[in-house]
């Protein structure tokens, strides 16, 4: 059950989400704000980041099952391979059971913005771990 | 245990206590499933029962439902419906074989859930405890969840109520995980006998039946009670035990009874670092979290929601 084929997801989309990423580009650099695409029954929300030195293009995919499940996040940017990056540069954001509150998701309390927020914290760790070696967060658990 | 409850247990069918037909509506009719429907159908008050379960009955089902092994490549819910009017032939049973989540069948569904007087959830995966809890909220029903910890260690019974917390503000507080495993193909139901791939519990009968009984006790216990104005007559003693059910139940206008707890833990196991003793229960009250981004009422364009979609994705469309 998606966010574009059933009454609750319609309504999570147009009182949640929609307003969050509207709130978000408000007053935003246009090239920094979020493009919000219709795929199939998948909502891909494309924007651009620059956490450090660095401009980033990524795309957050709200799958069918959202919010239930996380989004997941893709660096459409080539990156070096680094820890916590998957297959197709997906990131790895989310760890189920994770003691950090904002390293497990919440559907009651996240909305795909947050996702966003969460992929900018992701590219910063990656500039300082490209830069010392060194990973800056400590692994979730 | 509670000297009034034991009283009305085991009363046979009153007639005072039937003067409204009570409709079930449950979803799932796997091995835990299976037990809380056929312990909440044999309630006298309860008149009808609507089943969804789109699976088939499989082999490796057997060790741990009620069904015999002869009944393997039956869809469950017929089978379940059949059992019922063995046992109940008094009893409506409506058996619908559908994945709840089936985004083509949600106004079906909530017309179901329109139409029960509380709702028993007995799945194992996230979306479809969701959809469930959409529906209910929806339509403005008490509903009851139970859940199998792995391993059969124990479990959880929640109770939820219209205005109450919503599943998603009980697992934000219980810190509930998503399941993030790819969806697996929906059953075959041209080929009923074919291989079905489907979440299972590694737990055992004894467990799964103890944490369904208890969850059939959490339902039962949400049913409006008749109150009484002259007692109920044991059939045992033959006696008259006066007002044995209105100092502790709601009057017949009253609605569901609001429970005062939200959900039960309930160990069945010692497991060092997640239960210190077996056999003991604990009881949480969840509050409604104000800021719950599943049930918190937020304002909505007015108008066709389709068309408002369609306007806001027009708006945020890339340039």
């Amino acid at each position: 059950m998606g966010l574009l084929d059933s009454e609750a997801g319609k309504r999570r989309l147009l009182s949640v989400e929609i307003p969050a990423i509207e709130a978000y580009n408000d007053g935003r650099d246009p090239d920094y704000r979020i493009a919000v695409a219709r795929v199939g029954g998948v909502l891909v929300l494309s924007y651009r980041l620059k956490p450090c030195q660095n401009v980033y293009r990524l795309e957050t995919r709200l799958l069918s099952s959202f919010p239930i499940v996380p989004p997941e996040t893709r660096i459409l940017t080539p990156l070096k391979h680094c820890p916590h990056l998957l297959e197709g540069q997906t990131v790895c954001m989310w760890r189920q059971g994770s003691t950090r509150a904002s390293s497990r998701w919440d559907p009651s309390q996240f909305t795909s913005v947050f996702a966003v927020l969460a992929a900018w914290r992701w590219l910063a760790c990656y500039e300082v771990w490209h830069e010392t070696g060194e990973w800056p967060l400590p692994e979730a658990k | 245990m509670n000297g009034n409850h034991a009283s009305v247990s085991e009363s046979t069918p009153d007639s005072r206590l039937q003067t409204h037909p009570m409709h079930v509506f449950q979803v799932g009719a796997g091995s835990g499933g299976i037990v809380v429907l056929d312990l909440v159908a044999r309630d006298p008050r309860v008149t009808r029962v609507t089943l969804v379960e789109p699976d088939v009955y499989a082999p490796h089902n057997v060790h741990r439902h009620l069904f015999p092994a002869s009944a393997v490549g039956g869809l469950k819910a017929d089978l379940a419906a059949e059992w019922l009017r063995d046992r109940r032939p008094d009893l409506e049973v409506v058996a619908v074989v559908a994945d709840l989540t089936d985004a083509a069948r949600q106004e079906e569904f909530a017309r179901l859930a329109a139409a029960c007087d509380v709702g028993v959830c007995a799945v194992d995966n996230e979306p479809a405890k969701y959809a469930f809890d959409a529906l209910m909220r929806a339509a403005g029903k008490p509903w009851t969840l139970g859940e199998v910890l792995s391993g059969g260690i124990g479990g959880w019974v929640h109770r939820f109520v219209p205005g109450g917390p919503c599943y998603g503000c009980v697992a934000s507080h219980l810190q509930r995980t998503v399941t993030e495993e790819p969806t697996p193909p929906p059953p075959d139901y041209a080929n009923p006998g074919g291989a079905v791939p489907e979440t299972t519990i590694p737990a055992g009968r004894a467990s799964i039946s103890a944490v369904a009984s208890l969850h059939a006790v959490a339902t039962l216990e949400l049913l409006p009670v008749r109150s009484l104005e002259s007692g109920v007559r044991s059939p045992k003693s033959g006696t008259t035990i006066q007002n044995t059910i209105t100092d502790s139940a709601p009057t017949p206008d009253s609605g569901p009874q609001t429970p005062d707890s939200t959900s039960i833990l309930l160990a069945l196991a010692r497991v060092p670092g997640v239960f210190e003793e077996a056999f003991r229960t604990y009881r949480f009250r969840v509050a409604k979290s104000p800021g719950c981004l599943v049930c918190a009422a937020a304002p909505l364009p007015a108008g066709d929601l389709d068309v408002a979609v369609g306007e806001a994705l027009d708006r945020l469309a890339p340039q």
